[in-house]
């Protein structure tokens, strides 16, 4: 699971390998393409829906026929979204019966502890930092972010979508409270996506193994020993290799 | 390399979106709630008849006196027969005059019939007694050509053009000898007297119409005295009566009727609220219908405007025991209208121009809360990290280059 660089043209320069360890699966890397395009047409299509009173807004929706177009486009990324939320769900079910799913995603004291360390010691309480597994805690905060806001987001879309359906069984009041939740909770997912996701995997380092898959193992030592070590990273016997999982 | 060209390419596509999504926030804090007042911008032209504009009675045509004209048509039985066979009469009385506001104000005959000269009259033909009124009616615009401009932008004047000839005329609703006094010569405004009697002389035509505003909670009041009410007039303008069968009437028909149920000082006279626009407005339906309204006149919609749920001529009171809208199965089976499938659960998904609260509508108040909550808690905290973070960064980015320049040094020595 490695990629090396081809050899130097000239013999005098020292070869220098670089090693890269395999961070997320095509699966994994097509999930976050589609979720990040279902986003995009999401925000683009809600978002004159939900500030309909500002001037662009009402550019985009002046007439009845653009707003059923932008409606249209809304619904279908919604499906496919859908789609994609239950072939995670299926697919996590199904790792999880034949006890192959990995918990490494999953929220533990260590990610407290560690977001409690790093405020110290971004705070200058404390000159130590603390090292992380395969998902930083700040990483599995997006993904569970993510993960509760889609839900929301789904779940109250379908509501808006048939009224009539769901109130065949459920009091009326549900359908505001949905509309609250769903206009709100976009909102909401835009702001944590610009000020938390993009800033981390952009500004702060930039990290792009989610579309290209691959982590260099320089970044990995940095940013996630746990995991390099328990790859066998820095083992005298596998330095070449970085061989992984 | 093909690494590189990768990133440099989402790096460019990341770029564009941020700026996409940083544009659409910026414009919609810069540009705040402006539906509302947008709904209650144009107006439909209030009734204000021009005081005064009759006062000038110094026109040169004062050159035969009203007695010539009684000699002959103050005798009851002077009539002519018209080409269809109906009988005009010609006879006017004089205190039927004498006592209208032209009468009182010292207007003659002649002012209005001018084309009679001296006697014997020029010929008159007439094909019947309507085309008489139609060929005399002209004569009201000399001293009120602005109103009677305004009518024939009416949808009266189209369906005349459109050969209706009984479509109203300035005489149909003003009489052509008894006219009286509308509005308040001091102020300007319709006296109450005239309010009150408005729908009768739409009643003239629109029999039906009116059987049905009189059951109505404004028509049952008017008829008890009440001129706080609107009369046909305030919905459907004097002079120039638009078409309300329109798309355009119907877009602006709850600015129409925020006309009154926004002013506060009215409303707390019967202890109504004045937020039933804001909270339309804020609703599926008031919105796209104020968009719309805003945008696209005259765009069709099949969005619910006021009169859809409270009716158009025989709206009634909300808390009425067998119609009232506050009776769920009532609102059912206004829903049902557009919402075929909709069950008895449904009516309550509208908040009945209610603002949520822990009362009324627990859910909406509860997840508003949250939200409250969430936003300043979670994304603030997030926030704070963040900030953080970068300033480590910038920090230790200075210092990166000073320590590999002492290291040099170490190395040289």
């Amino acid at each position: 699971m490695t990629q090396t660089n081809p050899p130097p043209a000239f013999q005098t320069i020292p070869v220098r390998t670089e090693v890269h360890i395999q961070r997320f699966t095509l699966g994994q890397r097509w999930e976050h393409a589609i979720l990040f395009l279902c986003t995009i047409v999401l925000l683009l299509t809600g978002l004159p829906q939900k500030y309909r009173d500002a001037s662009w807004s009402q550019y985009i929706l002046s007439t009845p026929e653009r707003v059923e177009l932008v409606r249209q486009i809304h619904h279908i990324a919604a499906l496919v979204l859908t789609a994609l939320v239950i072939y995670h769900l299926g697919r996590a079910i199904l790792l999880l019966a034949r006890r192959r799913l990995p918990g490494n995603m999953l929220i533990s004291w260590q990610d407290i502890r560690d977001a409690w360390k790093m405020t110290k010691h971004l705070l200058f309480l404390s000159k130590e930092k603390p090292v992380y597994g395969k998902y930083n805690f700040e990483q599995k905060v997006t993904y569970w972010f993510i993960f509760f806001g889609v839900g929301i987001m789904v779940v109250t879309g379908f509501v808006l979508w048939f009224p009539e359906m769901w109130t065949r069984f459920l009091p009326g009041g549900i359908i505001p409270a949905a509309l609250l939740a769903h206009s709100t909770e976009a909102s909401v997912a835009a702001v944590f996506i610009v000020i938390w996701h993009l800033f981390h995997v952009l500004i702060e380092r930039l990290n792009l193994s989610m579309f290209t898959g691959w982590l260099n193992a320089e970044d990995m030592r940095t940013h996630h020993l746990l995991e390099y070590q328990r790859l066998g990273g820095d083992n005298p016997d596998n330095s070449d290799t970085g061989d992984s999982q | 390399m093909l690494n590189r060209h990768k990133i440099s390419l989402f790096i460019l596509g990341s770029g564009i979106i941020t700026l996409a999504i940083a544009f659409s926030f910026a414009l919609a804090w810069l540009s705040p709630g402006a539906s509302a007042a947008a709904l209650a911008q144009s107006t439909p032209p209030t009734p204000t008849p021009q005081a005064g504009s009759a006062t000038d009675t110094s026109t040169g045509l004062l050159s035969i006196d009203d007695q010539v004209c009684l000699d002959c048509h103050g005798t009851p039985g002077l009539t002519m027969t018209l080409e269809n066979g109906e009988v005009l009469d010609l006879t006017v009385s004089a205190e039927e005059h004498r006592v209208s506001v032209h009468g009182q104000m010292g207007y003659a005959c002649v002012q209005c019939h001018t084309t009679v000269g001296n006697y014997p009259h020029p010929p008159f033909q007439a094909a019947s007694l309507r085309d008489a009124s139609l060929q005399l009616y002209p004569a009201c615009q000399r001293c009120h050509a602005s109103q009677y401009e305004l009518a024939s932008d009416s949808v009266h004047a189209t369906a005349l053009e459109n050969g209706n000839l009984q479509a109203a005329i300035c005489t149909d609703c003003h009489t052509a000898h008894q006219v009286r006094r509308l509005n308040d010569p001091e102020t300007g405004e319709l006296t109450q007297e005239a309010r009150l009697a408005i729908p009768e002389t739409c009643a003239k035509c629109h029999s039906a119409i009116y059987e049905k505003y009189l059951t109505s909670v404004h028509g049952s009041a008017l008829s008890e005295g009440n001129a706080d009410v609107p009369t046909c007039i305030d919905c459907h303008g004097v002079h120039n009566i638009e078409d309300p069968t329109t798309a355009s009437f119907r877009l602006n028909s709850p600015t129409m009727c925020s006309k009154c149920h926004t002013d506060s000082e009215l409303m707390a006279k019967y202890g109504l609220s004045t937020n039933v626009l804001s909270t339309y407005v804020a609703d599926f339906h008031g919105t796209t219908v104020a968009l719309f309204e805003k945008q696209s006149p005259d765009a069709e919609t099949n969005k619910p405007v006021c009169y859809d749920c409270h009716g158009i001529h025989d709206i009634m009171r909300v808390d009425d025991p067998d119609h009232g809208l506050q009776a769920s199965e009532n609102l059912l089976v206004r829903c049902q209208r557009c919402h075929p499938d909709a069950t008895a659960n449904f009516p309550t998904a509208w908040l009945s121009h209610y603002i949520p609260d822990r009362e009324k509508y627990p859910l909406v108040y509860y997840v508003n809360l949250f939200y409250k909550i969430l936003i300043p808690a979670l994304l603030g905290g997030m926030a704070v990290l963040v900030a953080l973070d970068f300033s480590a960064k910038v920090r230790s980015r200075r210092r990166k280059p000073e320590v590999t320049e002492s290291d040099a040094e170490v190395s040289h020595d």
